[in-house]
């Protein structure tokens, strides 16, 4: 059996898989499609400082080799999560990865500074990137200088892991990625969905209500692998990868590129146990490739010689 | 290190759920305890109507017998097109122990062809597999014999989850009293009589039918608020009545505004778009109702808060 443990600066997952935010609820709910005990972590729904009650219907659209959402960050507030879910979540037996959004940015560092005091959360990742507020402009995901300062504000604030989760749309997430580490983030996770749009052209209506939204999917893995490795190449902190990762292969591929850990997220609608069974597959995989350790795979990418 | 802490249960607070099933409340709406995602072969699909299949499906694993208007996310799982699986309200379930042959147990859906999802899963080859996760949602409530007359409508593919409705009706349901056939009324509105699916079938179950098309081509002509009006006046159907509907969203806005303002007890089986029907994807929110016992959170989830509510304590214009 190899060994699958991997470390994200002072936080160890027994494995690779985690749960990508948005996508998976709080975790715990989904114990009866996933054992927490056969994953690395499970990453919650973004919480903001107020709740939020998101965006109108329709939220979602499917279309080609993906699904565009709009949901719009629905979450009932910081409040609530640490009074109500976190001490239903601690019983998870996996790292408990809070994600944090915001519409300011001393919103990230207020909500940090609350699950600083829990000690069910094992660390924090920043949603920097989320497409479907303040009208898709992405202003912390596109701005080196503010990302760099949110995480900044953040980092002053707790001693918990600190991941800093990025857009895909921008033209160098390599820049992205090293404004964040000097923020002094201890991860990065690449990536959010990409912003995408969908029409009826029958109704002319477009396919989420908010115009456009998220793009995710098996569609965006070779833009996500990309920009994964790029971040990876940039920086020395870990890079979790995260995009359109539905079978073992996928997740195998990130690890080449460079990645420490991988975020499962869409695949989890179409079979909702699938972020577990992918968790065994991958012992499998390596086992089958005589590979004993995983971290000996991680970055091993071989660039042709000239 | 990992914690590890036992797994503790979700609370639950069976005795506050009229649907008698383990929906998980509390902080984290979550998937009935009974639901799993696995493969199921594909036994038989016959046409049905003028436009839809009713696909037979082995599962892997069987179900315990399932209350009318609980469902299912179905996929093929030989490509990625489509890729989200879609809902469907289980039709009618057999084989197993109720199985007199012998035959492996089975659940039915009632798929009506009218997009890339609906039209994949009709053509899912025999003896294929099918992705299948579910039961899922919570079902109708109690249907008891206690008090006012069942009146059941049912719009287009909408009847899907009434044949096992009438038949648990019938038999009783949670120990409370068997409704009375003369007390059960189901009826069936269509645009024509093509889509009043598998009306034989409902004709033997010795309710009481009565149809209506908007063609004329079948029973009354015109919608089936339209029909209940005619019975109700004509005595047929008395003014107290208990509803439960299901059909497309302008008849469940026409019904639902008429529950609000006749105060009926009625509860509507809603059908929305999902993306995974386990509560994970946020993408089915159905807008809650002041004064309803879902106020306080701007929406509740169709997939693990529904797919069944009670009129009161949703709003459907323009959902």
């Amino acid at each position: 059996m190899p060994s699958l443990a991997v470390r994200l600066g002072t936080l160890l997952l027994r494995n690779p898989l985690l749960s990508a935010s948005g996508t998976y609820g709080h975790g715990l709910e989904m114990g009866g499609f996933c054992a927490p005990s056969g994953i690395g972590g499970l990453v919650s729904k973004t919480v903001t400082l107020e709740p939020r009650g998101g965006n109108p219907a329709p939220r979602l659209c499917e279309t080609e080799a993906g699904l565009i959402n709009s949901i719009g960050l629905e979450n009932k507030g910081v409040a609530q999560y640490l009074e109500e879910v976190l001490p239903e979540v601690a019983s998870a037996d996996c790292a408990i990865i809070t994600n944090v959004g915001g519409h300011h940015d001393h919103e990230f560092a207020d909500v940090v500074a609350m699950l600083d005091e829990r000690d069910e959360v094992d660390a924090i990742e920043l949603n920097l990137s989320c497409p479907n507020v303040d009208d898709g402009k992405l202003p912390l995901a596109t701005d080196p200088k503010r990302a760099e300062s949110v995480v900044a504000g953040a980092r002053a604030r707790t001693r918990k892991p600190l991941f800093a989760k990025l857009s895909p749309n921008v033209t160098r997430i390599g820049d992205m990625a090293m404004a964040v580490e000097s923020g002094g983030a201890d991860g990065i996770t690449a990536v959010n969905t990409l912003l995408g749009m969908a029409v009826d052209w029958r109704t002319r209506r477009p396919g989420v209500a908010t115009i456009q939204g998220g793009y995710s999917g098996p569609g965006i893995k070779p833009v996500a692998l990309r920009c994964a490795w790029e971040c990876a190449r940039n920086v020395t902190i870990p890079v979790i990868g995260c995009g359109g990762i539905q079978t073992v292969d996928d997740v195998l591929q990130y690890l080449v590129v460079g990645c420490r850990a991988v975020q499962v997220g869409t695949s989890s609608f179409w079979n909702p146990a699938n972020l577990g069974d992918l968790a065994s597959q991958l012992a499998a995989a390596l086992a089958e490739q005589g590979i004993d350790d995983v971290n000996d795979l991680i970055g091993t990418l071989e660039v042709a010689r000239r | 290190m990992f914690r590890g802490f036992e797994r503790e249960r979700i609370a639950t607070d069976a005795a506050a759920d009229p649907f008698g099933v383990a929906i998980l409340t509390g902080p984290m709406p979550a998937p009935p305890k009974d639901a799993v995602s696995q493969l199921a072969t594909v036994v038989s699909s016959r046409p049905c109507g003028s436009d839809a299949v009713v696909l037979r499906l082995a599962p892997e694993r069987p179900f315990e017998p399932l209350r009318a208007s609980r469902f299912f996310m179905l996929r093929r799982e030989d490509g990625t097109a489509p890729l989200i699986p879609r809902p469907y309200s289980v039709y009618r379930q057999g084989g197993g122990a109720s199985s007199s042959t012998g035959e492996a147990p089975w659940v039915e859906f009632l798929i009506k062809v009218m997009g890339r999802g609906s039209r994949a899963l009709e053509a899912a080859p025999i003896g294929s597999q099918l992705r299948l996760i579910g039961p899922l949602g919570n079902g109708w409530p109690v249907l008891d014999g206690d008090g006012a007359p069942w009146v059941m409508l049912a719009g287009g593919v909408g009847s899907a989850p009434f044949p096992m409705a009438i038949e648990q009706a019938l038999r009783g349901m949670d120990g409370g009293a068997a409704v009375a056939s003369r007390d059960l009324h189901f009826l069936f509105g269509a645009r024509d009589r093509g889509l009043l699916y598998d009306l034989e079938l409902f004709e033997r179950l010795g309710v009481n039918v009565h149809t209506a098309t908007v063609d004329g081509s079948h029973g009354m002509q015109g919608h089936v608020l339209q029909l209940l009006d005619a019975l109700q006046a004509a005595g047929s159907i008395p003014k107290q009545i208990r509803v439960l509907a299901c059909g497309p969203d302008p008849m469940l806005e026409a019904v639902h505004a008429r529950a609000i303002e006749e105060e009926w007890d009625c509860w509507l089986s809603l059908e929305t778009l999902m993306g995974c029907g386990v509560g994970i994807c946020n993408g089915c929110p159905v807008p809650t109702r002041e004064g309803g016992a879902l106020a306080g959170w701007p929406n509740a989830k169709c997939c693990v808060e529904g797919p069944v509510f009670a009129a009161r304590d949703i709003e459907l214009v323009g959902h």
